[in-house]
């Protein structure tokens, strides 16, 4: 199912959709509170956007510094091309480890390379540890937003959720007594783990060290009682020095919820006495959209999530419309680049309003993007043929002043005379929850050459 | 092997010319606020207690006041031995860490702008601590609280760590609602004692 139809499922339900709208604008409001309070967030948000454009510009370099660094380290550093290369090379540290337990924190990386059920599958226990993410998983759901991944759910579904899986009590979805209770599950899921897995938010060339950032302190109740620790990184995410991190914590956390820092930044660079880690370094087609000049920026991305909750789009169609690892506006223009038929819809799901690019904190700009995906797809991917006849049409008329004068004349009558109705009648999609304004009495040219004659 | 060599010559391949890195001035940030007052503000807006104590003999007088139920108490500081009921040579395991009550540790920075303090290796006897304790405590000089990260990170140029934290407040999440629920792996609280 394409975008426009999973967004039409999404708002079946009016008032989930209305709640959704709305938390994620309170966020973005958050978000602007807290932003205003930075002296200089402009100038931040250029060194953010001007560091991430020159690393990118030597980026194998800063790839071979951050191995040898983290190799001194104590790390070992493995490589792979695709998702395919990068869950075997994860199954394979954690068979030598006769890992059977693996408690996860948040990766975007190991979701778009379903690693979960390619662990399961060799039976492995997979156990997301992020509560938002443990509540999707025991939905067997993917994530709907990359900061906040339940956010399509209501306290009473993790309420039900809990109630089957975890054997806790009715609480009318008390947000207090649920944390809580996954608090206990997960304790014990931490203290009894094999492995851990996480993300991984900045890796600096500099110390071979790497940052990863939570709230509910996840990845280090993980990483620092297992005896594996496994952290999974696009190559995207190297920044050159460790000062660097100056200007990123203090974006990103601002920008995806309004905090002024995560509760966690913890800088990972030798393994503890005892214990291993190691570091996955994937592609996984970043390196062809390195290639793509238009398209390159977005690999400046941080993950913070402020293009998804400033969205009217987003907000009002669910993560979960889009179909993609990614969702929202950053994921409509990295997605096209892995599959450009599979998501030729994405692109298409923006009202270009920009401001996505307004509240990026590396400045990408993503409705330039956006826009210029759909140049592509429209030429490279078959669309629909009403689509591509309607828009032959439209051409045309716009192109011929007199036929476009004619068809305006009857375009204002019929607004204004025929009933609503027809008006709004099936092949009419502007119709479906809105009423087209009134028939004005004149045409904008009408109006601006009697202007012009009569002096008003 | 045969990947990394793929990876990185691909990367060669399609990068974009070389542009230089940008030329910071961190001096624009400076919004002249009093570092002291804001720390101590942002400690309280990201959920942490923060008070005043007359010197380092008073933290553990305090630390005992404020939790006055706790069992299992550590304190990585000189001196705590009476206060310390848990002996870190016998952990053998994460389960004899579950029910440690009160953590006290010294950090020698802390962030103004986001209420963020730093402890590394140096402080940390065992790393699995701050994050597994029930209730943490930071013991602070008013003296190392700087104004902002750009200049945290000019002060933490120490090679020979392996693992170090920037904490904020207690672990907490919003994953249900939205509603903010303080406590969700980490610590379920976060005082900050300044000296």
């Amino acid at each position: 199912m394409n975008h426009p139809k999973l967004a039409d499922l999404f708002n079946e339900d009016e008032k989930r959709v209305d709640w959704h709208d709305k938390a994620l604008w309170f966020v973005r409001h958050k978000r602007d509170l807290s932003v205003h309070q930075v002296q200089g967030w402009e100038t931040l948000r250029n060194y953010g956007r001007a560091i991430k454009a020159h690393t990118l510009s030597n980026l194998d370099a800063y790839l071979e510094e951050f191995e040898s660094n983290a190799l001194e380290n104590g790390v070992q550093v493995h490589w792979a091309v695709n998702a395919e290369e990068h869950n075997e090379i994860v199954h394979k540290i954690l068979d030598e480890h006769k890992a059977k337990k693996v408690v996860k924190s948040k990766s975007m990386l190991t979701e778009e390379c379903h690693l979960n059920p390619f662990l399961e599958s060799k039976g492995i226990e997979v156990i997301d540890t992020d509560l938002g993410e443990r509540i999707v998983q025991l939905a067997k759901e993917p994530p709907s937003h990359i900061v906040l991944p339940a956010i399509h759910k209501d306290r009473h579904e993790v309420d039900a959720l809990f109630q089957e899986h975890l054997g806790t009590e009715p609480c009318d979805g008390n947000p207090q007594y649920l944390t809580n209770e996954a608090r206990k599950h997960l304790r014990e899921k931490f203290i009894e783990a094999d492995a851990a897995i996480t993300g991984v938010n900045f890796a600096i060339a500099e110390t071979g060290e790497f940052v990863v950032c939570t709230n509910e302190g996840n990845a280090d109740m993980g990483a620092h009682l297992a005896p594996v620790h496994i952290a999974c990184m696009g190559v995207e995410k190297i920044i050159p020095k460790r000062e660097h991190l100056g200007v990123f914590l203090r974006l990103l956390a601002r920008s995806a919820t309004g905090q002024p820092i995560t509760t966690y930044s913890s800088h990972f660079k030798k393994p503890r006495e005892g214990a291993k880690m190691h570091i996955v370094i994937v592609d996984n087609g970043r390196s062809e959209q390195l290639g793509r000049p238009d398209f390159r920026a977005s690999l400046h991305c941080i993950r913070c999530g402020a293009c998804m909750n400033t969205c009217p789009i987003y907000r009002r169609s669910g993560g979960h419309s889009y179909n993609a690892t990614i969702p929202g506006p950053i994921g409509s223009i990295l997605s096209p680049g892995k599959d450009l038929t599979k998501h030729s819809d994405l692109p298409f799901a923006s009202t270009l309003c920009g401001s996505c690019s307004d509240v990026c904190p590396v400045k990408i700009d993503i409705h330039t993007q956006l826009y210029k995906w759909r140049q592509i797809i429209t030429k490279e991917v078959k669309q629909p043929f009403v689509k591509k006849q309607s828009m032959k049409l439209m051409g045309k008329l716009f192109a011929n002043p007199k036929q476009f004068k004619i068809s305006g004349k009857i375009a204002r009558f019929a607004l204004k005379n025929l009933p609503k109705k027809i008006i709004n009648a099936k092949p009419n999609v502007w119709g479906k929850s809105r009423d087209l304004p009134t028939g004005q009495k004149k045409s904008f040219d009408d109006w601006y050459k009697n202007r012009q004659k009569h002096g008003e | 092997m045969a990947s990394k060599e793929d990876i990185l010559s691909k990367i060669k391949a399609n990068k974009p010319d070389f542009i230089e890195l940008p030329d910071m001035d961190f001096s624009v940030f400076d919004d002249r606020k009093p570092i002291l007052e804001e720390f101590i503000k942002k400690v309280e807006l990201a959920g942490g207690s923060i008070f005043e104590v007359v010197s380092i003999d008073d933290v553990l007088d305090k630390v005992s006041s404020l939790f006055p139920d706790a069992k299992q108490n550590y304190a990585a500081l000189n001196n705590s031995e009476h206060f310390n009921t848990l002996n870190l040579e016998n952990v053998k395991q994460a389960q004899d860490l579950e029910r440690l009550d009160v953590l006290v540790l010294e950090s020698d920075l802390g962030v103004a702008e986001n209420g963020a303090v730093w402890i590394d290796d140096k402080q940390l006897p065992l790393r699995v601590l701050p994050f597994i304790t029930k209730h943490l405590v930071f013991v602070l000089e008013k003296n190392k609280v700087v104004g902002f990260m750009h200049e945290a990170y000019q002060k933490l140029n120490l090679p020979e760590t392996g693992f170090g934290v920037f904490i904020s407040g207690p672990s907490k999440t919003a994953d249900i609602e939205q509603s903010l629920v303080l406590g969700a792996h980490g610590a379920l609280s976060l005082t900050v004692l300044l000296v």
